[in-house]
């Protein structure tokens, strides 16, 4: 993976993810916001419940402690306490609750008996006692309760007064529906309150408008926890299938007249308008995002490429190099980091160029140096028996003629002879800087190998220093290359370990595949190299032996390198040398592009 | 002198204000009485059924007699039949017409009462032996037969029918009908002709379908002589020193539980006998009388009141309610007991409140009893097409003797089966049988016997009212008439 392609990756990354984190910090704050409002909207209508509720029971009191101070009233008890039938009075309790619009009105005996009612007028002469049962001051205030009524059990705002006469106590309680309190509220859009009334006797009921869905077993199941805790509570409802049907729903206990809770009021807050809002914010975050994303994507593919384009340069320029074009310069440009690198890498790779045409220098002149310490070592070899020959020779001339003819013709024979060498050294050298161009073809590796061995043969097997050969031969394909030039390297090498097996050994030929070249080993058993006879073996007139030349692994060097492959030695003291080669394979494709190019 | 003249100054004086005493008092011709009426009369013919034969009847009266009248005292008196006899098995009997005529002006003759009478009970069968006699044949023994034909529905009328075809029913009585709306208003002016000699005022008119706060507010404001008011009204009126004529606590609050199937109650079944009898154990009828009858009425435990038969109180009519539940909780092994439909007359609010109050008293024994108001529910007819398991009724006593007040008592609660049986009781044991027969097994529960109370002004002089809570008119007359 490129670097480019790394940091667009890491940058579409790290735009995602902030992009993503800032998406849900707004979707999060936004429902918070939302819930908050939710929570103000519901508390303003529980306080405006609140107040209606007082406000009603104000009322509800204001009628009841009306009727019972009213003088009709009084005179009604008085007669009653005198004695009067009470079903005179039958019908009392309805006019009274007219005219103070009550729902609910019964006049009560000292005893609890009902004198009459205005709900259930057939009621009367039933016992009602469970004001007087309680123990404590009657209540001061309005409260709720449930009443009895032919329809059933019905929640009630009650207002309980006494009214003293005679030393009796006469009761009246009146008071009103509660879904008159739940008529004068006016909840805003996506509220509505009802009312749980729970009744000490037979199921529940719900007041107020579009109950139908709040008999849910969810609901009933948080009714009845407030119903059992005296706390308030809410839950999420889904009121239909598919969104947005979800509603909070709010609880809370209405206190009655009791320890029990007589009724619960529900507040539902819709959450329609909230959730195509957190829907709508949800979407806008989407599109913001990928929009960011895209740009980000974009953005970031241009800056990479600007970042990482020094960078590349530099890495092909790096690359470069390592194929050996020290001529590449980096264009600098900017000053931050990577220009002030490609400043840096423009002034190594000069230093480099200086550094390497110093040490060509060096070498060119240190090869000089060795070339004629070569030169002078071979040549002087031959000019001192040349030398010692002519001071015989004229020394010869004091002999007598025929001892001067026999010292001539030695002389002469002599001389010859080491012209001769002369030749042959000056000949060495010619061939030396005169290497031919290879002519390459398909040259089978296998049986070139086989050939040298056949022709060393006699060589390797003369006693007392005997070279046994072992051929590890593979299952090579045909190389590219000059059999001939070919030939003289392992020639060469095979004449390089005779020589380093002079006590004899074994001489190992492998050949194999090594992924796309083909693989020669020569392994000998000889003394081997020391690491720094193996650094220097191919160096020109370098060599170890007593009267080598330096020139013939040279050579090989030199041929293989003109087949465009690959040489090394590996060797390890008192174990043996290997010299490794890698030849091209033979291609019809490559075989006469090979050879042109060359 | 002049104290001679002051003695006959102050005599004629006072025989002056005792003249004009006499005048105030005596009775006049003409004038025009009218009558609030709460219930809606659809036909004036007493052979139809009506959802309130009571008010039919009042104004029936008016226009055509019967052979024979109860009076005030209870009594038989002779009406259109100047006479009449009956063999020793009171199978027939022979009455003696009087000398009448119809409206029309044709005489009445006995062809014409056979033929009427022969409308009202086809059961019997009659005879004219000569133009002034009609004979009446009874297939079983009748001991009260001119009782019974004092009863409107055996009224003397003939039926003919105009060019158009509608009926003209033709009487004799002292006012005739001049003008009838159904259910609304109907006019009755003075029979010039009548035998009896010519009633005081010059028409009666009647104003039907007026409920009790309607007429009381119309009674105050308007120049009524009379209207029928309930008795939760009395107290009020009386304490106004206001005139309230109450019948004897004749009628009687039942319920009545239906039976059989018809249209309207299938999938109905009766309520279980001893359900019934458990809910008639919870009705606490001394509640219900002191408080919502202001004591004008008497708890019920027979269908006819004490004072008629003198036997009443050997029914138990006493309040159970450990009882009640004990046969109650027994039929719940048994029986799925459902909510008892309790139908009441929906224009008649004393009603509702009873109904209410033995919805109460049931409850307290764990029977649900669930009133509704019904707009019909009088007549036999009605009560045939309503989806009631009981109804609550206010019957109108039809007649004083108490073997033809039972048989009609019957007939409206439809036990026909029993009437038969009732008709020919002679003694008063036989009758005290039939009626506890008739109760036996609960399918009615008597709660109340109430009176029938008449707001009367005071310039409406001789208005009778029976012990039936039937009208007797016939010396009736009115201040200011001229």
């Amino acid at each position: 993976m490129s670097l480019k392609t790394k940091l667009l990756l890491l940058v579409t990354i790290s735009i995602t993810a902030s992009v993503g984190a800032a998406a849900w910090l707004i979707e999060t704050r936004a429902h918070e916001a939302f819930r908050q409002i939710e929570e103000e909207r519901t508390a303003t209508l529980v306080s405006q419940f609140r107040r209606e509720f007082e406000h009603e029971g104000d009322e509800i009191t204001r009628g009841v402690e009306t009727i019972a101070g009213s003088d009709q009233m009084l005179r009604t008890t008085s007669e009653l306490a005198n004695g009067a039938e009470y079903a005179n009075y039958v019908n009392e309790a309805a006019t009274y609750a007219t005219t103070q619009r009550l729902d609910f009105l019964d006049l009560i005996a000292p005893d609890g008996t009902i004198i009459s009612s205005a709900h259930w007028p057939a009621r009367f002469g039933y016992k009602q006692r469970w004001f007087l049962d309680r123990p404590g001051p009657l209540p001061e205030h309005a409260f709720l309760r449930h009443v009895e009524t032919p329809q059933g059990s019905v929640l009630a705002m009650l207002c309980l007064r006494p009214v003293h006469i005679h030393d009796l106590n006469f009761y009246l309680i009146g008071g009103r529906k509660l879904d008159a309190v739940l008529q004068a509220l006016s909840p805003p859009e996506g509220l509505r309150v009802s009312i749980y009334s729970a009744p000490e006797q037979g199921p529940g009921e719900l007041l107020g408008p579009a109950n139908e869905d709040l008999s849910s077993s969810k609901v009933m199941a948080l009714i009845q926890r407030v119903l059992d805790q005296h706390n308030e509570s809410s839950t999420i409802v889904d009121l239909g299938p598919g969104l947005p049907q979800e509603e909070i729903l709010h609880a809370l206990p209405l206190p009655g007249y009791s320890d029990r809770v007589p009724a619960v009021l529900l507040v539902g807050n819709s959450l329609e308008r909230e959730l195509m809002l957190e829907k709508r914010i949800r979407n806008i975050s989407l599109v913001i995002a990928g929009v960011a994303v895209f740009i980000g994507v974009i953005v970031s593919g241009i800056v990479t490429a600007r970042v990482s384009r020094p960078i590349r340069n530099l890495a092909q320029a790096v690359g470069e190099i390592g194929q050996g074009n020290w001529d590449v310069k980096i264009e600098t440009s900017g000053k931050d980091e990577i220009g002030k690198l490609a400043v840096a890498f423009n002034q190594m790779t000069e230093e480099l160029i200086g550094q390497r045409e110093r040490l060509v220098q060096t070498e060119r002149v240190a090869a000089w140096r060795e070339l004629a310490r070569r030169l002078a070592h071979e040549l002087k070899n031959p000019l001192f028996p040349l030398q010692i020959t002519v001071e015989n020779l004229l020394r010869a001339r004091e002999n007598t003629p025929e001892e001067f003819d026999e010292i001539f013709r030695e002389s002469t024979s002599t001389l010859l002879a080491e012209i001769a060498n002369l030749k042959t050294i000056i000949g060495r050298f010619s061939d030396f800087s005169k290497m031919p161009a290879p002519q390459i073809q398909a040259v089978d590796l296998n049986e070139m190998v086989r050939s040298v061995t056949q022709l060393f043969q006699v060589q390797l097997n003369r006693e007392p220093a005997r070279i046994l050969t072992e051929l590890q031969l593979g299952d090579v394909p045909q190389v590219s290359g000059d059999p001939v030039l070919l030939r003289r390297v392992v020639e060469n090498l095979v004449l390089n370990a005779i020589d380093a097996m002079p006590k004899g050994g074994t001489l190992t030929f492998r050949t194999f595949m090594n992924e796309k070249f083909a693989v020669f080993e020569l392994a000998d058993t000889g003394a081997g190299l020391t690491p720094e006879e193996c650094g220097r073996l191919f160096t020109p007139y370098y060599t170890t032996k007593q009267h080598g030349t330096g020139l013939g692994l040279a050579i090989v060097q030199s041929v293989i390198s003109d087949h465009h492959g690959k040489i090394s030695v590996t060797s390890k003291k008192d174990q043996g040398t290997t010299f490794h080669i890698e030849l091209p394979i033979c291609s019809s494709a490559n075989t006469m592009t090979g050879e042109t190019t060359v | 002198m002049k104290r001679l003249l002051s003695r006959l100054s102050a005599i004629s004086s006072l025989l002056l204000l005792v003249a004009g005493a006499y005048a105030s008092s005596r009775p006049r011709y003409g004038g025009v009485v009218h009558v609030l009426l709460h219930d809606r009369v659809m036909s004036i013919d007493p052979l139809i059924e009506d959802d309130h034969p009571a008010a039919r009847d009042r104004m029936a009266a008016l226009a055509f007699e019967t052979l024979t009248a109860i009076d005030s005292e209870g009594r038989v008196q002779p009406k259109l039949a100047s006479s009449w006899r009956s063999d020793q098995l009171k199978r027939s009997w022979q009455f003696r017409l009087r000398l009448v005529s119809f409206f029309d002006g044709t005489v009445l003759t006995a062809a014409d009462v056979a033929a009427s009478l022969a409308k009202s009970n086809p059961a019997w069968k009659y005879s004219a032996p000569d133009r002034q006699t009609v004979v009446i044949d009874t297939p079983t023994p009748v001991q009260h037969m001119p009782e019974m034909l004092a009863l409107m529905r055996y009224s003397i009328i003939k039926r003919q029918t105009d060019s158009s075809g509608t009926a003209i029913l033709l009487g004799t009585g002292p006012y005739k009908l001049s003008q009838w709306q159904a259910g609304d208003r109907a006019q009755f002016t003075v029979n010039d002709d009548y035998w009896g000699g010519r009633a005081f005022p010059d028409s009666i008119e009647f104003q039907m379908g007026m409920s009790l706060r309607e007429q009381l507010l119309d009674r105050q404001l308007g120049p009524n002589s009379a209207a029928e008011i309930g008795i939760d009204q009395i107290r009020a009126l009386e304490q106004t020193n206001q005139y309230v004529a109450l019948s004897k606590p004749s009628d009687l609050l039942a319920v009545a539980f239906l039976q059989g199937d018809s249209p309207s109650r299938t999938g109905r079944s009766p309520v279980d006998a001893r359900v019934r009898e458990a809910l008639s154990l919870t009705i606490n009828r001394t509640a219900i009388n002191n408080v919502l009858l202001q004591r004008r009425g008497t708890p019920a435990s027979g269908l006819l009141p004490q004072w008629l038969t003198g036997y009443e109180f050997m029914f138990p009519a006493t309040t159970d309610l450990q009882r009640a539940r004990d046969i109650r909780t027994d039929a719940a092994a048994y029986v799925v007991i459902k909510p008892i439909m309790l139908a009441y007359d929906s224009a008649d609010p004393l009603l509702k409140l009873v109904a209410e109050r033995i919805a109460v008293d049931a409850r307290e024994a764990g029977i649900v009893v669930q009133p509704y108001a019904e707009p019909h529910v009088n007549s036999k007819a009605a009560r045939a097409s309503i989806n009631a398991d009981a109804v609550l009724l206010r019957l109108p006593m039809q007649s004083v003797d108490p073997s033809i007040a039972l048989a009609s008592r019957a007939d409206d609660l439809g036990l026909s089966d029993s009437v038969p049986a009732v008709l020919a009781a002679s003694r008063p044991e036989d009758l005290f049988e039939d009626e506890r027969k008739l109760l036996e097994n609960h399918r009615v529960i008597p709660v109340a016997h109430l009176p029938q109370a008449l707001w009367l002004n005071n310039t409406v002089h001789n208005w009778q009212q029976l012990a039936t809570g039937a009208w007797q008119l016939d010396q009736l007359w009115v201040e200011g008439a001229h």
